[in-house]
Parts: C-alpha cells; structure tokens; sequence
C-alpha cells in the first residue's frame, strides 16, 4: 500500500514537471511580443536584387546575418522620407550596441537624378551606419513591384523640380533573409526599437 | 477555547501539514495542466482561423479600362480580389470570369461590412488589349466597373515582373499568338498582403473556398482589435489556417 502510494507519487511528479517543461516552452509563444509592425510568416525568401552604393554593389544577400530594413524614398524628398529616416535612426540608436546587427538601405525611387555619392551623403546625415542604393530605372521598377512599393513622377515647384510620389512603408528582412515586418508611414521611433529588439533576441 | 493540543493534537498539526503541502502540490498541478490544457485546445479547436500573411502583393501603375490610371495605392485599404488573363482567350477562359462574377452576386455571404473590396482583372496582352477594347471587354460581361476594374500596361517588362515576379501567376506567348497561362485568383488585403491564392479547378470551383476566407479575413480585421489581437496573432503563430 505504501509502496504504491509512492510510485503515485513519483509518477505525479513526473509527469508535473513534464508539464512544468511544456508550459516553460509554450507560455511565452502564447503569449507573443505584440508587434506594432504587420508580420509576415512567408517561407519564400525575400526577393534579391543588386544595386550600386557608394561602397560598391550590394546584394540583399551580403546582408544575412543581419537584420535589413528597406526604404525607397530620394534625396530630393521634402517630408516623408526625411520623418521616416528620422524615426528610424532614433530607434536604432536607442538599441545601443545592438545597433550593429541592423542595416536601413534606402533604396532610390529617383534612379534620374539620385548618384550613390549623393545617396551616401543624404542618408548618413541620419546615421553614419545607413546605405543608398540605386541602379537603373528598369532595376528600381523591378525591385520596387517585388517589394509593393508604388512610385511615379510628378511636378513640383520651380525650386524643387519634379518630386516623386512613393509608397513610404519600412521593410523588416530577418537575419535567415525572410521579409518579417512591414512598418506602415508614421510609425514611431518607440515601436519600431521595441520590435526590432525583439526579433534581435 | 484552549490553545492547549488535545489529545494526539501535535499528530493531527503534523497530518494538516501535510495536507497543505500535498495542497497546494495538487493546486500546481491544476494550474500547470491547465495551461497545457488552454494551449492544446487552441491547437486542436483553434477558436480563431486565419488566412495566411503569404508575401507582399507587387507595387504597380496600369491603366484601366477608362484609361485612367489604377495603382496597388488606390486599393490600399480594401480588400481585391486579382485574376489575369486576355480578352482574345478562347472558349475555357470565360469560367475565370464567371468565378469573379459568382462572387461579386455572392459577396454578402462573406460579411464585409464596411470592408470595401475591389476586384481587378489584369490582362497581360497589352499589346492587343487597349483600354477601348478592356472596356467593350467589360460591358460584354456586364461588369460593374466601379467594383471590378480591368487594366494592363504597356511597359511589358514591368508587366512580367508584376504578374509573373509579384503574383507569381505565369504567363507566356505562344507563336501563335495565344498564351499558356496560370488560371490563378489572388486575394489581397487592405495592408497589401497576399492572404490567399487560387489555383483555378475545373472539376470544384474555387468559389466557395475564395469567399470563406474573404468572410475570414474580415471578421480578423474587425475583431483583431485590443486584447483579441493576441488570440489573431497566435492563431497566426500556431497556424490555425482556414481550409
């Protein structure tokens, strides 16, 4: 009787802390980080492209290991790309030494008048880690219809010259090179760490 | 009241003690199996469903059937339901048609509320199809243009990619003219993303299938609010998909 009572016992235990060990597993995917950006769960890969930057081509591909965040915008951009930017630098600096392991690359929907030099010095006026791409029109159209951004050619004033209206999300590709996030326009400096951070885990 | 112990009353403190113990071991393991219990069921019953964040729907700039321009932009908020084919396709290609009219008279069965939803035919054989012929096109399907629009572009590289590259739906010229081609539906969400794609069936249309995850996608946009979000999104996270 006691003998039985003891094996009840050892078995309970057992099978608690085979319970304790599943719940350790599940609780915290139960209850997820609550991303301020959209997630995506795509197994396809992000699509690759080659542009030129100041420092050469590069490839999505150069990037694994990292986390990319991709912009399209244009030097010549009066607001939005400049907000964007902002934002972003803001978080990234927040992240401290974890900075690193992040790379923004904008990507030119101005391939007429962009140069990568010019690229390079607009975008490193917001954080001296940030990239610049360009290539030809062809290329950027075809990078941007991959990546759903909408771009086209409109006047402007004498002072500014054409300006280009674009879509203005923020693409989140993870270290194994899977688009993870979209960040739509606007979203704040705070959020976009928080996230990042997490994926950074 | 004595707080002197009774007879054998350092006994039965003993036995009580053990009996919190033994307890409060019980209530831990109540509490543990609990969670398992809450995690399978939402496995097993997944009181939420989705449809799938696939991938980003392609970026683009067409012309319409008025020849006024329609771009991944002005759908942005909405849902839209693609299909591509060419107005010069023979006689197989009209049941394509016939699925997106089915779901257009049908569309109340997916509750949208407030949702709007578009759907958009492209035709990649913009050589043939102006925006005069898209237009007659239409109007021989008695399709209300304001709801379901059909539009191409000239630049054919720009159409490759988003056709071909974006909604991976293949297309290719034969040497007679006619195309091979993908009888493919694609449904895509207000923030742009593809949540769903239909390889046309002869044998079982699709319609049915389209229109359960159109009614799905809506409920996960008007309840995936506050709290709830964390039940979408781990519905998302556990793959609870909808057939």
């Amino acid at each position: 009787m006691l003998k039985n009572k003891r094996w009840t016992f050892i078995i309970g235990l057992l099978a608690g802390m085979g319970m304790a060990v599943v719940a350790v597993v599940t609780l915290p995917r139960l209850q997820p980080h609550t991303f301020y950006g959209t997630v995506l769960q795509s197994p396809d890969k992000a699509p690759d492209f080659e542009l030129d930057t100041a420092s050469g081509t590069v490839s999505l591909e150069d990037f694994r290991g990292k986390i990319v965040l991709l912009y399209f915008g244009y030097t010549f951009c009066p607001d939005i790309c400049p907000a964007t930017l902002a934002e972003i630098s803001k978080a990234i600096t927040s992240l401290g030494k974890k900075a690193d392991e992040i790379q923004l690359m904008m990507i030119s929907v101005d391939p007429g008048r962009d140069t990568p030099e010019m690229l390079r010095d607009y975008v490193t006026h917001f954080h001296p880690s940030f990239l610049g791409a360009t290539g030809t029109e062809e290329e950027i159209a075809q990078v941007a219809t991959m990546y759903g951004i909408f771009f086209e050619k409109h006047e402007g004033t004498e002072a500014t010259g054409y300006l280009v209206d674009h879509t203005a999300t923020v693409m989140v590709i993870d270290q194994e090179g899977h688009l993870k996030l979209v960040f739509p326009f606007g979203a704040p400096a705070q959020e976009i760490a928080d996230d990042l951070a997490f994926l950074l885990k | 009241m004595s707080i002197l112990p009774d007879e054998g009353g350092s006994f039965s403190h003993l036995t009580k003690h053990c009996d919190m113990k033994k307890g409060l071991l019980y209530a831990l393991y109540a509490l543990i199996g609990l969670v398992v219990v809450a995690a399978l069921a939402f496995k097993i019953f997944q009181p939420v469903q989705v449809v799938p964040r696939i991938r980003l729907a392609p970026g683009f700039s067409l012309i319409d059937q008025d020849g006024q321009r329609l771009t991944n932009e002005d759908l942005r908020g909405g849902f839209v339901l693609y299909n591509f084919t060419y107005t010069r396709c023979p006689a197989p290609c009209g049941n394509l048609n016939q699925t997106m009219q089915e779901i257009q008279s049908r569309l109340d069965e997916a509750q949208l509320g407030d949702i709007s939803m578009d759907f958009v035919t492209i035709s990649f054989d913009p050589d043939y199809d102006s925006p005069t012929v898209l237009k007659g096109y239409a109007d021989g399907l008695g399709a209300d243009t304001s709801q379901w629009k059909f539009a191409t572009t000239p630049d054919e590289t720009l159409l490759k990619a988003i056709i071909g590259g974006g909604f991976e739906a293949y297309y290719n010229q034969k040497d007679d003219g006619t195309f091979a081609f993908d009888p493919k539906f694609v449904l895509v969400d207000g923030w742009g993303i593809i949540r769903g794609e239909y390889r046309y069936q002869t044998q079982v249309p699709d319609t049915e299938r389209i229109l359960r995850h159109i009614r799905v996608l809506a409920e996960e946009v008007r309840n995936s609010q506050g709290s709830a979000s964390l039940a979408y999104e781990a519905a998302h996270y556990f793959l609870c998909y909808t057939p």
